[in-house]
């Protein structure tokens, strides 16, 4: 039943990312990076999430927590469908359905997303053990810090790709149609149906 | 990235033929994009799709692709 249903699902997300949805939001580069800028600050916010979180009382009321939680996702998934658009599923859809320089797109933006993920980590520890020093008396971790942290470090490591890719793709080339309104390239270089050399 | 730089004559061959580049780009399994950055020389093929759009265009490789950029038309007539 599932196998039956994935490669439909898979050609309808193809085919979703080939869609120009609202594309005047990510036509040109400054567009697009304007776009991956506010995809951080819904990163960002759930990492602004996790101090408050590490710091309250048990007894603190959660709301504000999924407040910002909240805001994140409001921000976060408008954000996702757009740059998957842009990019065209480079990071979204499976290999199979990329070509050679999608897939070495891809591979670049997770080799980055991987340094940046290191980089997460090892601040997480710097500031887990900094804490331990300051604060020797036994650590009271509430669950919900907890659970924000692995929310912050899931949707981290969820959106770093593509982030990382929509920030690097250049403009891309204009359509045939939008070219043959001005010139082909190389067209002035046609030669009687021979190659030049 | 690499800076190594590949030129080609896609742009010209494409042109010579009245090929689009959706058209190259299906007849090659490639995405349309694909083609417009590999024209812009911001993408260096494979050798297999090198091979491939030789073998489309029917013609040899070093006629479509080269290290050194292609002369213009008629530079070398005398």
């Amino acid at each position: 039943m599932t196998d039956d249903r994935r490669p439909s699902w898979r050609i309808s997300q193809a085919e979703a990312v080939q869609m120009d949805i609202l594309p005047g939001w990510y036509a040109t580069r400054a567009r697009r990076r304007r776009l991956a800028a506010l995809g951080a600050v819904a990163v960002a916010l759930l990492w602004v999430d996790v101090v408050p979180a590490w710091t309250a009382e048990r007894d603190d009321t959660p709301w504000p927590f999924f407040a910002l939680l909240g805001i994140s996702t409001v921000l976060a998934l408008p954000t996702i469908s757009l740059l998957n658009v842009a990019t065209r599923g480079v990071t979204a859809l499976a290999e199979k359905q990329l070509d050679e320089r999608q897939v070495a797109e891809r591979l670049r933006a997770t080799a980055l997303a991987h340094r940046v993920m290191h980089g997460v980590l090892a601040s997480l520890a710097v500031a887990l053990l900094t804490a331990g020093v300051l604060v020797p008396d036994e650590i009271d971790v509430p669950a919900s810090a907890a659970l924000m942290t692995l929310i912050a470090l899931f949707m981290t490591n969820m959106m770093a790709p593509l982030l990382i890719s929509a920030w690097r793709l250049p403009d891309p080339p204009p359509d045939d149609e939008d070219e043959d309104s001005r010139t082909v390239p190389g067209a002035a270089q046609r030669v009687g149906g021979k190659t030049a050399t | 990235m690499s800076t190594e730089e590949v030129h080609n004559r896609i742009p010209m061959l494409r042109a010579e033929r009245g090929i689009s580049r959706k058209e190259l780009a299906a007849a090659l399994g490639v995405h349309y994009q694909t083609i417009g950055y590999l024209e812009r020389g911001e993408y260096s093929p494979s050798l297999y799709l090198a091979l491939r759009i030789a073998e489309y265009f029917e013609v040899p490789l070093e006629v479509v692709f080269s290290l050194k950029p292609f002369p213009r038309l008629g530079s070398e007539t005398k």
